[in-house]
């Protein structure tokens, strides 16, 4: 196999990260009116805006999104919770009651002005509660592309007064069951439901976005958690419908690529895989083992799929993993072609030169909470490069800006609104609603 | 300070409308699965060629578009794709993998020979027309063919070309990278680091997570780029790896380490942010329960026959229950009172309380319980058919419902060369006599 001496040369001009602000946005003049809390919708309209929407996201006043004060272990930073940022970025924050018809009515002619809305209540709590819901959106604005999340979906058995968080969808989807070994549950160590499903559902908005290029039409767009996890759980369904049975739970292992497995070394665990004969070859290389391969438990994929030739390598590869650093084996994998990886902490993600030059890991300063280092947007654009502009920001903190420069409003009248509590700001003194202690007005745009 | 006069606002923006009928009856239907055969689809009119190869990131972003209405063809060598192989050792559907016959849907399936001048020159001549290319080579390798974005682009600078891989196409690390495998990106994302106790290994989401993920954001990145080539008309490149997929997923774990140096580990069944918020047993199995802010402790509390335990000082504020010690107390509790009922029974108790708070409860499903639950069957989600060339299948559908341009399912795998001749004849009108030589020279 010959790569181009120049490939990746060309590769590096093309997508150059240091000239990203440079090039123009592949949703700029879209506008997202984002109702949600959370992760799963906060998530959805954050992806929209790494790809250049216009983000409003609407908040309760006083307190706001709860990821402001859920956390990690009550840890808080420039007095708001770390959790809030990574779902909030490059957005304009207001904050209006929904509770109230004058609020309501702002909301509605925000809509108007917008092309996607994006909210993730309990299924039909926007149209009955507050009168926001797809119906009578859409008859403000029938161009609207409407983005529902939801756990269990807008109908069916299961969408009735049951509520749900990313955890119960890895449960119901059955998702946890083939995870992991042995009987008791394995948790995923992350909200996967929430943020699987808030990219599936900016797919779905996006496609929902040619369809109304192409024709002028909005549509109603839901994406439910539960359903995105079963979708992605490749042939477990094709499998349990051929034999009636459920998959084999097989821990680190893989029912098509052995060996497979996650190895302690001297400095923390290194995964290992080997998919192809070329890939075992390598591996066999690696161990210094060339001769395995004549062996005929290792032969063929297929003998090396038998227990007791899997469980021989996998020894194999514990004593070569045990006295080596990660970078050692990933060093070693990489010279004979063997996909082995570290398994990272997010210290090493920090650290790592390789994602701050792909902008992976993403540190850039923002005039309120100063030097922030982010996970970055995740496909790379050649030519409209998706990106973070600045952090998430208080409850309301753009609420003069949007109203002026969209609204058109006066300062009588958003005086009023204030005055009537349709819209307000954070509360003085709740954690993670207002801005960092000692703040000075930096940032503000109004 | 006299209070100012409430706003005016534009008289059809005040007024709330009053749509007919209950929204659960309107959106079911304008969503029934039934009727999806009568709606049109939002992508009917791209072109799409599938070039992924042994890739199951590459081929799932194809499936997605394909699903949205894409015209896709599968490009795949004469004796198929790799992954056509994939799948568990005791079971096949049609002598392929059940990894390959589960999301190789939706496609029309061509062979073609890319290391023939032939071949290349029968791919060229569908880029040139083609709106979207998704491929899962090494970095550079059709680069190598004099088939890769810098040469296609130049034929057609309106494509749109996906490039799959480990590392991505530039970085330091982008030369000379490993294949890429799920669990590898899962390793290299950090979630792996993540999942599992903190004493003991970490432990890989049991599914190809990573290609699920690599899948989303190429599709993602894809449609925006299909946007702004409305505006601009270019296409461009997008490079999308499967670790940095998961990576964008990780919440707050970098920025956590930035903030204050601590390292996000595994925390087993408990949790950090919120609890309850696990896994607990239950007389037929386990189930996940939770119920974390004050007013939902409290329900739960209630639920549990046990209100005393809402003003237990250990557990009566989220600080107080998010700190590992009592988290460990409380959750004892609740096993000590979920295990002498079965899910059903405590869903029951669950839908029965009248509030306030809201408590999430549902069974730790095998998939073949979750196969038994109508919820699934009725909203479509899952669907068996009776397929001509790979017989019984049961396939999960579609992840979007969509009211105008619903997605959908409209034939299974095909085997590998399958629409060679249609193919052929659509695009190059090329008859049986001509595709008979290009087969016979080892082209299709």
């Amino acid at each position: 196999m010959t790569i181009p001496k120049d490939y990746f040369d060309w590769a590096a001009k093309l997508f150059d990260p240091s000239r990203i602000h440079e090039k123009p946005e592949a949703l700029a003049g879209i506008r997202v009116l984002d109702l949600s809390v959370i992760y799963f919708g906060p998530a959805t309209g954050d992806f929209l805006g790494e790809m250049g929407a216009e983000v409003i996201k609407v908040e309760m006043p006083g307190q706001g999104d709860v990821t402001r004060i859920l956390g990690n272990a009550s840890f808080f930073w420039k007095n708001i919770s770390v959790a809030f940022f990574c779902a909030n970025h490059s957005k304009y924050h207001m904050g209006i009651d929904m509770h109230r018809p004058e609020g309501q009515a702002l909301i509605r002619q925000l809509a108007a002005r917008s092309d996607i809305v994006i909210e993730n209540y309990k299924a039909g709590t926007l149209e009955e509660k507050f009168g926001l819901g797809y119906r009578q959106l859409r008859e403000v604005n029938p161009r609207l592309i409407y983005v529902a999340n939801t756990g269990f979906g807008q109908w069916g058995p299961f969408s009735k007064g049951r509520a749900s968080y990313d955890g119960l969808a890895q449960a119901v989807s059955g998702l946890t069951a083939i995870t992991g070994e042995g009987e008791a549950p394995t948790k995923i160590g992350n909200y996967l439901g929430d943020w699987f499903g808030a990219s599936m559902s900016a797919v779905g908005a996006l496609a929902a976005l040619r369809w109304r290029d192409r024709t002028g039409e909005g549509q109603f767009v839901e994406m439910a958690q539960c359903e995105g996890l079963v979708r992605a759980m490749d042939w477990t369904w094709l499998y349990a419908g051929l034999t009636g049975r459920d998959r084999q739970k097989v821990g680190n292992g893989d029912h098509v690529f052995t060996p497979s497995g996650v190895y302690r070394c001297a400095d923390g665990y290194v995964a290992v895989v080997a998919g192809t004969d070329r890939e075992f070859h390598g591996l066999c290389r690696m161990l210094g083992e060339p001769g395995l391969l004549r062996h005929e438990r290792f032969a063929t994929a297929a003998a090396r799929r038998e227990r007791a030739s899997a469980r021989a390598m996998d020894a194999k590869l514990a004593a070569f993993c045990g006295p080596r650093s990660r970078k050692q084996v990933e060093a070693a994998a990489r010279k004979a072609g063997v996909a082995a990886a570290p398994v990272m902490t997010a210290k090493d993600h920090a650290e790592s030169e390789h994602l701050r030059a792909r902008r992976s890991v993403w540190e850039y300063e923002d005039p309120m909470y100063g030097t922030m280092v982010e996970y970055g947007p995740a496909p790379k654009l050649s030519a409209t490069p998706a990106r973070i502009k600045w952090a998430g920001k208080p409850v309301g903190f753009h609420n003069e800006l949007v109203l002026k420069r969209i609204l058109g409003l006066d300062d009588a009248r958003i005086k009023a609104l204030e005055a009537a509590g349709a819209i307000g700001r954070w509360t003085e003194g709740r954690r993670g609603a207002g801005p960092p202690e000692g703040w000075k007005g930096e940032g503000r745009l109004v | 300070m006299t209070r100012a006069a409430a706003p005016r606002t534009p008289p059809h923006l005040g007024e709330q409308a009053r749509p007919d009928g209950r929204w659960d009856e309107w959106i079911k239907a304008a969503e029934d699965p039934g009727g999806v055969a009568d709606k049109p689809e939002a992508l009917d009119d791209l072109l799409v060629l599938d070039l992924s190869h042994g890739h199951y990131g590459a081929l799932l972003t194809a499936t997605y578009l394909a699903e949205l209405g894409a015209e896709v063809i599968k490009v795949e060598p004469p004796g198929g794709d790799p992954a056509r192989r994939w799948g568990p050792a005791d079971a096949s559907a049609g002598g392929d993998g059940l990894a390959f016959v589960a999301e190789a849907r939706n496609r029309y399936h061509l062979t073609l020979d890319l290391t023939t001048r032939e071949g290349r020159r029968l791919l060229k001549g569908l880029a040139a027309r083609a709106d979207v290319l998704i491929e899962g080579f090494a970095p550079g390798y059709l680069d190598g063919l004099g088939i890769g974005y810098r040469q296609l682009s130049a034929l057609n600078p309106r494509l749109v070309y996906v490039a799959c891989s480990a590392y991505g196409q530039f970085g330091p690390l982008a030369k000379n990278q490993p294949p890429e495998h799920d669990l590898t990106d899962q390793a290299l994302s950090g979630l792996l680091h993540l999942t599992g106790d903190p004493d003991t290994a970490p432990v890989k989401v049991g599914s190809w997570i990573s290609a699920y993920g690599q899948a989303a954001w190429g599709a993602l990145g894809t449609l925006a780029a299909l946007h702004w080539r409305e505006r601009s008309g270019r296409g461009q490149m997008i490079d999308v790896t499967g670790a940095e997929a998961l990576m964008r997923y990780l919440e707050y774990s970098v920025l956590l380490y930035h903030a204050s140096g601590a390292i996000r580990g595994r925390t087993g069944l408990y949790e950090l942010a919120v609890f309850p918020y696990t896994f607990v047993p239950v007389k037929d199995g386990w189930a996940f329960i939770a119920g974390y802010t004050d007013p939902n402790f409290r329900a739960l509390c209630r639920v549990m026959g046990r209100p005393e335990l809402g003003d237990d000082p250990r557990f009566n504020t989220t600080l107080q229950r998010t700190t590992l010690a009592n988290e460990i107390q409380l959750r004892d509790e609740i096993c000590a009172w979920s295990v002498n009922y079965t899910s059903a029974e405590i869903l029951d108790k669950v839908l029965a309380d009248p509030g306030p708070g809201v408590i999430v409860f549902g069974p730790m499903n095998p998939p073949t319980r979750t196969l038994t639950e109508a919820h699934w069957w009725e909203r479509g989600c899952l669907k068996r058919l009776s397929d001509p060339i790979y017989g019984e299948l049961l396939l999960q559908m579609p992840a979007w419902r969509m009211t105008g341009t619903p997605p959908r399912l409209k034939w299974a795998c095909r085997p590998a060369g399958y629409h060679n001749s249609l193919i052929l004849q659509k695009y190059f009108g090329i008859g049986p006599s001509r595709a008979a030589e290009l087969a016979a020279d080892g082209v299709l």
